[in-house]
């Protein structure tokens, strides 16, 4: 059984909302899933395992602190990919102008491969993503190349480096195709999701949806 | 060509247009999916065969109907059903339906139709893949049904006026389109061309469905009595639509793909707007609105609800067209920008049913102004979708008061302000409105009003210092989604909805409405504030008729000496 990438999607954003994350921020988690599905990277794996591990943390502890130009660390000790990525396409202006930028210790960097695509293209460069044993190049012609090494799914780092490159001014061709989640990732993800359902009542049952006549007629 | 001699019209303002009860009168018109697709399906010459057909005595069984395009074919795989009454529910909450439905990619073989007949009846309970493009289902009107059935066993013609009087035989209760319960994504089909236009997969289906449901009654009726049975008179069997009952589950969509409602509210606006610009009308596109108008008159009083805002509705708008009728009689239609000045005094004179009403029947008269434009009803809501970082503060701060000055006036400490909460149930996910102040549900609230998430956004950018959108983001997260909201109705004016949304006096049923009639929906039949019925395809020809019979001219009640 494959999964459509709405499916994919939607699932993924729920469940960063019933983790805590704004809905915003949520929206923007729900699409970095998918893009990675396309891109053949094990997205909703790698967000369910982030999430499991970040349940309950406040948002003030995973964001990014600009304390040194460039420098970006989180109070908690350890960056958010989905904030700090979120953070990443809304300073492109800063890639485009050439600027590097730096992030401490961060979990799952996998997670702002998706982000970083989409500053490249907002920035008009290409992007050159580094840490132990990875490095990426985003907004490049043929999309990215990725050769699923372990480090790539890593579940924390010490630094991460962001380098803008040539100019670029391709438009993202997203690969549209279908995804494949394992059964316990579909599972940890429903469980955070299903928090952002009201429980059933007989009484939103029959007023919340405004019907109760027959329809039988 | 001309020149013009007189200034162009702008479209109206969407805060004129974006209102809810202004959206909640919207009609169908030229430019509204069912009609894009039938005119399609005309002007490229599908064709149609139905390659099974194997039902019961007791209506229950299998088939298949396919619509051949130039490069593709389209098939609906239909599985009819024996339902008990008690378990009749046009609910989403339901489990069993008289007729399931999916709209197969290509041509189906025995394999896939016994896939799809282990999962299509379970509908949301089932699974659906990649070769499948929709998934619906349809309960019968079972008063209609059993009348229908009987007559035309018993060799007779079922009584004009109780056809009349329903409409239609079935009506779907859910049609799932892009990526559902394992279907298509959109982004599967959206560059074929016979799918650029909103929609058209599930019109397409719903136009099929339409098809097998007359098909079913008469095969129904024979079973029944072999010897004595007749088949429907063709002109009264399209008196008969396919019915849909309709709930929130609508709403939330509007409030989620602003890209596309834009261009959809934008693509009829820009028609009106150079209708109304046009200098002069020949005699002809004058007497075709004249006529239209008179088709409209016969089908708002063809139109029943049982609801009181909508009866109210209805009085007033048949009010409005014996008023246009009397008006169009003497107005001079053909010099001084006519149509603009036809507008004017609709503004004065007509409720906004019938403003609404003349503003779908201007664009009657100029298929070629107007047919051309459908192809601005798509949208990619990735293109406006990321958040411009770079914008500074104070900007964010003209857009908000541009865009939401209507919601930054509003006193949100009032209860009745925000009365409601958009909320999803764990029972089918189905999405659902609850009282804030008697109910708890606020701690699952769906982001679905906008003008008070726009007014809390306000309040924080009062405190803030001068700073990017970027650095403002960064410091207050839960803002993101209304910020992001802001900078794409900045770009495309028609892509939030002005208006209270979670108001103790709101009516749901606008948004429904408003959705709805850009489908092609007529008869809308409000049976709460919260759900409707309405009709889709009455009077169309059946796919077997196109070619024959126009595909574009059928949305209103022919005149008994005219097209029949």
């Amino acid at each position: 059984m494959t999964w459509s990438l709405n499916e994919i999607e939607a699932l993924s954003r729920k469940a960063a909302r019933g983790a805590g994350l704004s809905w915003g921020l949520a929206e923007e988690a729900g699409k970095a899933a998918r893009w990675l599905v396309a891109q053949g990277l094990p997205g909703p794996q790698v967000l369910a395992d982030l999430l499991t591990r970040n349940d309950g943390k406040d948002y003030e502890t995973l964001c990014p602190h600009d304390d040194d130009g460039g420098h970006w660390t989180a109070r908690g000790g350890t960056l958010c990919p989905l904030i700090s990525g979120a953070a990443l396409c809304d300073h492109a202006s800063r890639l485009a102008a050439g600027e590097a930028l730096h992030l401490g210790r961060t979990a799952s960097p996998m997670l702002l491969l998706p982000y970083l695509d989409a500053a490249a293209r907002i920035a008009g460069r290409e992007v050159t993503v580094s840490w132990a044993g990875v490095t990426l190049t985003c907004g490049t012609p043929d999309g990215m190349t990725t050769d699923m090494a372990p480090d790539l799914t890593a579940d924390m780092v010490d630094a991460v480096s962001i380098h803008p490159g040539n100019r670029c001014d391709t438009d993202a061709i997203p690969p549209t195709t279908r995804g494949d989640i394992p059964e316990t990732t579909a599972r940890t993800l429903d469980a955070f999701a299903q928090r952002t359902y009201a429980p059933e009542t007989e009484a939103s049952r029959l007023a919340g949806a405004g019907a109760g006549l027959t329809d039988n007629d | 060509m001309y020149q013009p001699d007189t200034q162009p019209i702008a479209p109206r303002h969407p805060d004129v247009v974006m209102r809810l009860d202004r959206l909640g009168s919207f009609h169908q018109s030229r430019v509204s999916f069912m009609r894009i697709l039938l005119r399609r399906l005309q002007s490229d010459g599908w064709r149609f065969d139905r390659a099974l057909f194997d039902i019961d005595a007791r209506g229950v069984g299998r088939a298949v109907y396919t619509a051949h395009g130039p490069d593709r074919s389209y098939s609906l795989v239909a599985f009819a059903n024996d339902l008990p009454p008690e378990k009749r529910s046009d609910r989403v909450i339901a489990t069993e339906w008289d007729a399931t439905f999916t709209l197969f990619d290509g041509v189906p073989d025995t394999a896939d139709l016994d896939r799809l007949h282990a999962n299509v009846p379970r509908q949301e309970a089932g699974r659906v893949s990649e070769k499948e493009l929709s998934l619906s289902r349809a309960n019968r009107s079972v008063r209609l049904w059993d009348h229908v059935v009987d007559s035309l066993a018993s060799g007779q013609q079922p009584d004009a006026a109780r056809v009349a009087d329903v409409g239609y035989l079935m009506r779907t209760t859910a049609v799932y389109g892009s990526g559902k319960f394992g279907a298509a994504d959109r982004e599967q089909t959206a560059d074929r061309p016979e799918c650029q236009a909103p929609f058209q997969i599930e019109m397409l289906s719903v136009y099929l469905t339409r098809a097998f449901v007359m098909d079913l009654v008469e095969h129904m009726a024979r079973m029944r009595a072999p010897d004595t049975a007749v088949p429907l008179d063709p002109d009264l069997r399209r008196r008969f639509g396919i019915g849909n009952s309709t709930g929130l589950g609508m709403a939330p969509f509007l409030v989620t793909h602003p890209a596309l409602l834009n261009n959809w509210i934008a693509t009829r606006e820009e028609a009106l707007a150079r209708i109304r610009s046009l200098p002069r009308a020949t005699a002809d596109e004058a007497d075709t609105l004249r006529r239209f108008a008179i088709r409209a008159h016969i089908h708002a009083g063809d139109w029943q609800s049982d609801h009181p805002v909508q009866i109210a509705k209805l009085d007033a708008l048949r009010a409005d067209m014996a008023a246009l009728l009397a008006h169009l009689d003497t107005a001079d239609l053909q010099t001084d920008q006519p149509w603009n000045r036809l507008w004017l005094w609709a503004e004065g004179a007509l409720s906004l049913e019938g403003q609404e009403l003349l503003a779908s029947l201007l664009l009657e008269p100029y298929p070629r102004l107007v047919d051309p434009l459908a192809c601005c009803m798509a949208a990619d809501e990735t293109a406006t979708w990321r958040i411009d970082g770079a914008m500074r503060t104070d900007r964010l701060r003209a857009l908000m008061q541009d865009i939401y000055g209507w919601a930054l006036g509003i006193d949100w400490t009032s209860p009745a302000a925000q009365a409601r909460v958009w909320y999803t149930s764990e029972a089918k996910l189905e999405p659902r409105l609850g009282e804030r102040f008697d109910e708890p549900i606020e701690p699952y609230e769906q982001p679905l009003c906008p003008g008070r998430d726009a007014a809390r956004l306000w309040a924080d950018l009062a405190e803030a210092p001068d700073d990017t959108v970027a650095g403002f983001l960064m410091r207050h997260p839960q803002h993101r989604h209304i910020v992001r909201r802001a900078q794409i109705a900045a770009r495309l004016p028609y892509a939030e909805i002005r208006d209270n949304t979670i108001d103790a006096a709101m009516m749901p049923i606008d948004m429904l409405r408003l959705k709805l009639s850009f489908f092609g929906a007529c008869h809308f039949d409000p049976r709460s504030d919260r759900w409707l019925r309405i009709n889709m395809y009455q009077h169309a020809p059946f796919p077997h008729e196109l070619g024959d019979r126009s595909g574009d001219d059928w949305a209103y009640p022919f005149l008994a000496t005219a097209a029949e």
